[in-house]
């Protein structure tokens, strides 16, 4: 818990809160990583001496807590505020973790740069005038500069460990059900899962741990069944030619360098039906939003005009001003394959994909402890998405959605600097093998540690 | 009215969709209060009210209730059942999707008997599923508002197929039906409290010639108007088919106030609903003890109850329909015969003079002070002589007011009859005594005169002096 530990003062001790305040400014002023944020009045907190007790930590402002915004990155959301602490987080709060700030997002998680957020520009604390990445990108960004030892992100098709990669930190996308979704604000709900963004390894776990469990108001929650934790192989996916980028695919190498010099033994593996993926996985997630999101129609609140003539009016006039583009396109799609007479050439079919792969999946993991590919295939992009458009930037989500269509769960590893930019590599493991996915971070963190950006400081919190 | 006009010619269908509402302590997905006559969204929660994050949780009470009800309809129970989002825009739908069932509801394929006339009719059940209700609009002037402790309600809707052929055997179905729901204590079936509610769709064609084109019927807030609207809509269907027309698919609405359907919309206008499975809810497996608990919750229904009750109580029909409507009164009149009571003396007594006070009070008999018990002995107590028929209606208004014992009442008000022939002697010596120029008038032949020495001797006694002990000591005394 060395991590944690160097950050215990900065809410109890007034001189440290004073310098983390300016810390915290100096940053933001840089990066735009937090919506909203607030530190305790000095002496109202302190610390019970549990490992996450007095420490702070931000939350990803698609996730409700109580006494904080709830934009999700929306107009249409901007003033709305939370009226329940999602459980995750609550699981947080009670094990004395407090609760500094909102991280931006691209609007409802719809995006892989947060530059799809109608409310603030995040910029890569790297490169300012590269994005952090998404959509959980202001949590990424936020710890990578040092604001906080943790964040919360929403991971439905990479959201967390993406923006890690970007941002040069660990990335967790929990196994499905393992940790609560009531609080988080659905875009796709059979993908997504509250995750987690840190600076270490060891901060990932005792975050994961924490948050999970049980819970009452989410019937899909799931027992945590420890697997074995043991690692001896790693599979890693054999990427086509030209599929990444020069940087990406020299970090790749690197990594599995190091991985054969720790001594894993290392086995090519290939994914037939990571052809379907992407197809698969915006069919399900926009079919999924469209009914998530009908709920937002200024009515109840919201967004609203302040006359209209009619129910149907005041939700048209209100969606029209309150959603971004790319909310609408992918609201338009999802009613688009769920339409009756076409639910078996879309919808019921990309399940059957689903299917397909958990299938590929499973046949792999009999033989291997855990998997290795890569996480996106270039390395953090400029602000206005000059190198990829938007169907090639949803055609690279194929690395990291493939957890979300099988559940499993998928860990973002610092992997290089390239050009002094980090990049990052994913791990994935069968259901509730999270254990195994720290334990070869753990090894490769001795290697290479996360790297830090210019800026990054320690000192005025020691 | 129009249902001999029509069937003359035409063949019609009718098919149901009944909604009711669960008599659950809470909502369908959330803790909030199934209360929706409270004072105006309190009885909300984030989740009723479709705020960012929530997830629904199911109500176990209600799933049980749900399958209560599919089984007592004779359904095929699912062993896996799961909700469906449905799609559409409602002002009042906090989430824009209801959360209902579609390919797995918890029962399919079963069955509703029922009498109309003289005969036992059979309609097929297609499915009986489970779903939340909406919120409820309030128009204030030129401003609309919405109170939401309807919303989230759950509702049991059951759908019938075309099997129902005229106006008059729907609204006969409709009342058995009500009758088993409140048998099975699910629902109170109040339609103008909106806690059942019904549509109904209906098409006419040639006899022989299959369905003709469905009409959806809505609005209708009791079983009358259901019968009325069907009437009507059969009718004005089959004028447009007289006069060469064609009928169009397409839901209208029964304005009661001009007694006539209206258009609402026609197919083309229709939702596409977009059911998909709902992600944010498990199946739901019923496992043995579940299935147990559904089969324990089954009673006698009430077309068998009737069937009992005339059999095993020489019944007529029309007393046993008066018996059984309710199955509270059921079990209250078999619990009575059970103390010893006579079977055509209780239903009298229930039909009239019980009945009376009821009405007079507000009353429902099972929960009047008038306990089956209480209502055994009164009739004991009559059967025994102890007290007169005259007495015990009496009594019986004692024990609404009182809420006492009926031998309590007797005893204290001193209304048990005089049956000693040596104390009624005394009193008619005494009677007799004090009118001595009628005595004289009876025994000069005067005998009308005698009804008035009766008369007296009664009221000297209260009314509690057996009549025929009465009548034979007086003509002993003025032969
Ligand atoms: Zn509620």
């Amino acid at each position: 818990m060395k991590d944690l530990e160097g950050w215990k003062k900065v809410l109890t001790d007034q001189d440290r809160a004073k310098k983390y305040r300016e810390y915290i400014t100096g940053w933001e002023k840089k990066i735009g990583s937090l919506l909203e944020w607030k530190l305790p009045e000095p002496g109202k907190y302190r610390d019970d001496g549990s490992p996450l007790s007095a420490v702070p930590f931000a939350v990803k402002d698609n996730i409700a807590v109580e006494g904080f915004k709830l934009t999700c990155g929306s107009k249409i959301l901007e003033y709305v505020k939370a009226p329940y602490t999602a459980t995750g987080v609550k699981n947080l709060q009670d094990s004395g973790a407090w609760v500094m700030g909102k991280t931006n997002l691209d609007e409802f998680g719809m995006g892989s740069s947060t530059d799809n957020s109608a409310l603030q520009k995040t910029n890569n604390p790297y490169d300012t005038s590269r994005v952090a990445g998404g959509s959980s990108g202001g949590s990424a960004a936020a710890v990578a500069a040092g604001i906080v030892p943790f964040a919360l992100g929403t991971d439905t098709g990479g959201s967390v460990r993406q923006p890690a990669g970007f941002c040069g930190i660990y990335g967790l996308k929990p196994t499905y059900g393992v940790v609560s979704r009531y609080g988080l604000t659905a875009y796709a709900s059979s993908l997504e899962v509250c995750g987690v963004c840190a600076r270490t390894v060891d901060t990932t776990r005792s975050v994961f741990h924490a948050m999970r469990g049980l819970d009452e108001m989410d019937q899909t929650t799931i027992d945590f069944e420890t697997v074995s934790s043991g690692v001896k192989t790693v599979g890693v996916l054999k990427v086509e030619d030209g599929s990444l980028s020069a940087e990406v695919a020299a970090s790749y190498e690197t990594s599995i360098a190091r991985l054969k010099k720790l001594g894993y033994e290392v086995r090519e593996i290939s994914i037939p039906a990571m052809d379907y993926v992407v197809p698969a996985y915006y069919t399900i997630a926009t079919a999924e939003a469209s009914a998530n999101l009908a709920r937002f129609n200024g009515m109840r609140y919201g967004l609203s005009p302040i006359f209209a003539e009619s129910p149907e009016d005041l939700m048209r006039y209100s969606r029209n001003m309150g959603f971004g583009e790319e909310v609408k396109t992918r609201i338009l799609l999802g009613t688009f394959v769920l339409r009756s007479g076409f639910q078996d050439q879309y919808y019921v079919r990309a399940q059957k994909i689903r299917t397909l792969i958990r299938q590929e999946l499973d046949e792999i993991f009999a033989e291997c402890d855990v998997i290795m590919l890569p996480l996106f295939p270039t390395a953090p992009f400029h602000h206005g998405q000059s190198e990829l458009t938007s169907f090639q930037q949803k055609q690279a989500d194929v690395y990291t959605c493939l957890a979300n269509m099988t559940g499993s769960p998928g860990l973002a590893v610092p992997s290089s600097l390239e050009k002094g930019l980090p990049v990052g590599v994913q791990f994935m493991a069968p259901p509730c093998g999270e254990e195994r996915l720290f334990s070869v971070a753990e090894e490769l963190e001795k290697v290479f540690p996360a790297p830090r950006p210019a800026g990054y400081s320690e000192e005025w919190r020691s | 009215m129009g249902d001999v006009l029509v069937n003359d010619k035409y063949e019609t269908f009718v098919g149901l969709e009944i909604h009711i509402h669960l008599l659950t302590e809470s909502k369908m997905f959330c803790g909030c209060k199934a209360n929706y006559g409270d004072e105006p969204n309190t009885n909300v929660c984030p989740v009723c009210l479709g705020y960012p994050g929530v997830l629904p949780t199911v109500n176990e009470r209600a799933m049980e209730m749900g399958y209560v009800v599919a089984r007592a309809l004779n359904c095929r129970l699912s062993r896996k059942t799961y909700f469906e989002r449905k799609n559409y825009f409602y002002p009042d739908m906090p989430k824009n999707y209801q959360i209902s069932q579609f390919q797995e509801p918890v029962g399919v394929e079963g069955y509703m008997d029922f009498e109309f006339g003289d005969e036992i009719k059979r309609i097929r059940i297609h499915d009986v599923h489970l779903e939340e209700d909406a919120g409820k609009m309030i128009h204030a002037g030129d401003m609309s508002l919405q109170d939401f402790n309807r919303a989230g309600y759950p509702l049991l809707e059951i759908v019938t197929e075309p099997d129902l052929k005229s106006g008059e055997e729907t609204e006969a179905f409709l009342r058995a039906f009500r009758r088993t729901v409140r048998y099975l204590g699910v629902c109170d079936g109040n339609m103008d409290e909106g806690s059942m509610k019904c549509d109904a769709n209906i098409s006419i064609n040639l006899p022989g010639a299959g369905l003709g084109t469905k009409v959806e019927l809505k609005n209708m807030n009791s079983p009358r108007f259901v019968r009325r609207g069907l009437q009507y809509e059969a009718q004005r269907q089959a004028s447009v088919l007289d006069e060469g027309g064609k009928l169009i698919q397409e839901t209208r609405l029964w304005n009661e106030n001009r007694d006539i359907t209206e258009s609402m919309r026609t197919k083309e206008m229709a939702n596409d609903y977009r059911y998909f499975p709902e992600p944010d809810m498990p199946p739901f497996c019923p496992d043995d003890a579940f299935m147990a608990a559904v089969e324990e919750a089954q009673v006698e229904l009430p077309l068998t109850r009737k069937h009992k009750l005339m059999r095993k109580y020489s019944l007529s029909s029309e007393q046993a329909e008066f018996i059984h409507d309710e199955k509270g009164n059921a079990d209250y009149f078999e619990r009575v015969l059970a103390l010893g009571a006579e079977a055509q003396s209780v239903y009298t007594w229930l039909s009239s003079d019980v009945q009376k006070e009821l009405n007079l009070l507000n009353m429902t008999l099972t929960r009047s002070p008038l306990s089956a018990e209480r209502f055994a002995e009164l009739l004991r107590l009559m059967e025994e002589g102890q007290i007169s028929g005259k007495i015990a209606k009496q009594v019986l208004i004692d024990v609404f007011e009182e809420n006492e014992d009926p031998s309590r009442i007797v005893e204290k008000k001193g209304l048990s009859q005089i049956s000693d022939p040596a104390a009624i002697a005394r009193i008619i010596d005494k009677v007799l005594g004090e009118n001595e120029q009628v005595v004289q008038a009876v025994r000069e032949g005067e005998q009308k005169q005698k009804g008035f020495l009766v008369g007296q001797i009664m009221k000297e006694t209260g009314g509690r002096a057996a009549p025929a002990l009465v009548q034979k000591i007086l003509s002993e005394k003025l032969s």
